[in-house]
């Protein structure tokens, strides 16, 4: 007998509402979903839909939401090193060094130095940094930065690593480069991921499973398996029907509009 | 719990344990006369006519020092911000003697002016123009180029360029440097009274000390924070009002 | 740029200290004005010479130095603390934060009378009145840069769930270390200023201020603007100094 997968995450009809100037402005509304463990999920939306907003709550950074949110079962009520996140400017602190940096996240490990210190070389190296441990941000590239925050996420092994528009500060050609890692990186390390982006391209090329968002207030528009499996082409018809749906859901068109010509 | 209301605790607990060290005579009357000394000392040279008059002579002195060293610090400032060839010229002479400390000048003015007013004026007045030079010659100088830019690409003549965008865009640096002119011209005031006056609030001050009346130093202590209060809180009002289209950056 | 045009503003910002020794040269000459009240810079440099030879000036120019380090060397330190302890804990800068910017506005050398009656003028007194003025920007500088830790930085370390002692350690202080930076660098300065002022005042010896007082007294000219020239020196100096230790300090800032 096979028992359906656990699912390690569980959001259960989430909704916030901020206080801004006065009006309330509801962010999120009746969120319903969960995830299980080892799978890559995707949430897409644009702008303003609530998306970073959702993974904050899923941090544990704002408790202050209706609804719950619960891991193992167990509701969420602060962050925890069984989360990493990676922001979506890197947020490395400019005083550290790489490795600095990286160690940073090691400090409620309780581990001892010689294995704290394995463990940073060791995921330096899983992002291609090793030569560059000994340096500061500042003499990073934004690539090479969000590398570092990568690897510092990932250094707990937690069970979820959090992404939050983690590429969107980068170039596009940089961008690209770095989903090619990101796939490399999280099925290496097996963690669960959780992967909130506006660009859909990047949700169908890393993730299993892809929710996708309307706003005003953040609702579930659709929840997309997406049965693409190991390395992903982006070029190839499956993937971009199953992108097209997803932009069509999300009300943008992806076919030119005809432009009437004066006759 | 309300700003005022985290303020007042401190102040309340060291004023009951001046009025209680007085009281129980912790220390000799000389070193901390009790407050209700300081009170009566303060209320008899209000009583007198003295303080006002005293008040009124020190405002004066700053006023018209402040006035003529502002002035001239913007026009200054402004030819160094805004012409490269008197910024070569004037600039490290003018940054060299920026730091003498106004205080220092007060011996060689005397002999040039003799210890009166002209003196204190001088000193004051000196005080204000460095902090306004530099803030006006840096205000201008830190214009956004692409600012500039702009002026010159909708064909501004100098003029407007000037007055459209440099000056503008300057403005609070401007008022920056006029603030600390203003905050040196005060200290330079004290201080000048302090060392050379028959009048002002500095010159009761040291009057308290020649008499050795620390009742009286103390007094004028506590006066002369209140006026510097004053002062200060006039010209962030006035400064407000101006600044009214900025949007405050974080 | 050609070598020609970067000589060119050096040599125009030496051609008015140059023009104006040159006249100041040129009416000391002409004897115009009698040599104890306009000595020739021919004869200023003489001072200045015998002052270093024979004279005390080595050890005026120390005494000055040492005062106002020892100030500094109290005030500033008991500043930033002090500073740190209103930026970093909310409490502390409401509590306490209102009667220092009251303390503030009392003028600086207001307080000099009320010291020497306390320390009977002494050089503790002295000491005491140096450390105050350096006191006030250290504090001021450290509060802004303690109370100023960028929000990022601050859910950074909650995410990572650091302990308050780390978050010290790895985010507020490196974070507000730009501030203390400044606030030492002013509190220098000011405590230079503070004991310049102080000697001329309580013309106290040996020391700089006190030397100027004496040139003002037997009118010599020519000690005056050879110690004025000094404290000039000695300001650019300090000036300079503390930006290159400011700059020194911080090695992540960009390269």
């Amino acid at each position: 007998m096979t028992h359906a997968p656990r699912a390690a995450l569980e959001i259960d009809r989430v909704g916030k509402t901020f206080d801004v100037a006065g009006r309330h402005v509801e962010a999120l509304r009746d969120i319903s979903f969960s995830v299980r463990t080892g799978e890559f999920v995707a949430i897409v939306g644009a702008s303003g839909c609530g998306k970073s907003t959702l993974l904050r709550l899923i941090l544990g950074l704002d408790t202050d939401y209706a609804g719950e949110v619960r891991l193992d079962g167990r509701r969420i009520e602060r962050p925890g090193l069984d989360r990493g996140i990676v922001f979506q400017d890197h947020r490395l602190l400019p005083w550290l060094t790489a490795e600095g940096n990286v160690a940073a996240a090691l400090r409620r490990s309780g581990l001892p130095k010689a294995e704290r210190r394995r463990l940073v070389a060791q995921h330096l190296e899983l992002v291609g940094l090793e030569n560059f441990a000994t340096a500061w941000p500042a003499q990073l590239s934004g690539g090479m930065s969000q590398r570092v925050a990568i690897a510092r996420a990932l250094v707990n092994r937690p069970r979820f690593l959090l992404l939050d528009e983690p590429l969107g500060a980068l170039d596009a050609l940089t961008r690209l480069r770095l989903q090619d890692e990101l796939a490399r990186i999280v099925r290496h390390e097996g963690t669960t991921a959780l992967l909130v982006t506006h660009d859909v391209d990047e949700a169908v090329f890393l993730a299993d499973r892809i929710i996708v968002l309307q706003p005003d207030p953040g609702r579930i528009a659709r929840i997309v398996e997406v049965d693409l499996d190991g390395q992903r082409d982006r070029s190839a018809p499956a993937f971009l029907r199953l992108r097209d749906e997803i932009l069509d859901t999300l009300g943008v068109r992806h076919a030119p509009r005809a432009i009437a010509t004066a006759a | 719990m309300s700003r005022l209301a985290t303020a007042l605790p401190v102040p309340i607990l060291l004023f009951g344990l001046w009025w209680l060290s007085a009281a129980q005579g912790w220390l000799p009357e000389q070193l901390l006369p009790a407050p209700a000394t300081v009170w009566d000392a303060l209320a008899e040279t209000a009583a007198s006519g003295d303080l006002q008059a005293d008040i009124l002579i020190s405002l004066q002195r700053v006023g018209e020092g402040f006035a003529v060293g502002a002035v001239a610090g913007l026009i200054f400032g402004g030819a160094l911000g805004l012409s490269r060839p008197v910024r070569d010229l004037f600039d490290p002479l003018f940054l060299l003697l920026a730091q003498v400390p106004p205080l220092a000048w007060i011996p060689l003015v005397i002999l040039v002016v003799g210890i009166d007013e002209a003196m204190k004026v001088t000193v004051i007045a000196w005080a204000s123009f460095v902090p306004v030079v530099l803030g006006v010659a840096q205000g201008i100088r830190d214009v956004p180029e692409p600012l500039r830019e702009l002026g010159r690409a909708l064909t501004f003549d100098p003029w407007d360029l000037v007055s459209r965008i440099v000056f503008p865009a300057a403005v609070p640096a401007i008022f920056t440097g006029l603030r600390e002119g203003l905050a040196n011209a005060w200290q330079t005031l004290v201080a000048a009274e302090l060392f050379a006056s028959s009048e002002g609030l500095g010159y009761l001050i040291s009057l308290g000390r020649q008499l050795f009346q620390l009742d009286l130093v103390l007094a004028m202590v506590l006066v002369l924070g209140i006026v510097g209060l004053t002062l200060n809180g006039a010209l962030a009002l006035v400064e407000r009002r101006l600044l009214r289209w900025q949007a405050r950056a974080a | 740029m050609s070598a020609s045009a970067r000589a060119r503003p050096i040599l125009m910002g030496l051609l008015v200290p140059v023009l104006l020794i040159g006249i100041w040269q040129a009416i000391a000459a002409t004897h115009l004005v009698a040599p104890y009240i306009l000595p020739s810079p021919a004869l200023v440099l003489a001072r200045f010479r015998g002052e270093l030879d024979g004279g005390t000036f080595g050890g005026d120019v120390l005494a000055s130095l040492s005062r106002a380090l020892a100030g500094f060397a109290i005030g500033a330190p008991a500043g930033v603390g002090f500073g740190l302890l209103l930026g970093l804990s909310r409490v502390a800068g409401r509590l306490f934060g209102p009667i220092f910017l009251a303390y503030r506005q009392v003028a600086l050398f207001a307080w000099v009378p009320l010291l020497s009656m306390w320390f009977g003028g002494g050089e503790a007194g002295k000491v005491a009145f140096i450390a105050m003025t350096a006191f006030a920007p250290a504090t001021v500088n450290s509060w802004r840069g303690a109370a100023a830790i960028p929000a990022p930085y601050r859910e950074l370390s909650r995410a990572l769930t650091l302990r308050r002692l780390d978050h010290l350690l790895l985010v507020a202080l490196p974070s507000a270390l730009p501030g203390i930076l400044t606030g030492l660098r002013t509190a220098l300065i000011y405590a230079w200023l503070a004991t310049v002022g102080a000697e001329l005042f309580l013309d106290i010896a040996p020391g700089l201020g006190g030397r100027l007082n004496e040139g003002r007294d037997k009118f010599e000219v020519d000690l005056m603007i050879v110690a004025l020239t000094v404290l000039a020196t000695l300001g650019l100096a300090f000036g300079q100094l503390g930006a290159a230790a400011e700059r020194r300090s911080i090695p992540w800032r960009n390269r």
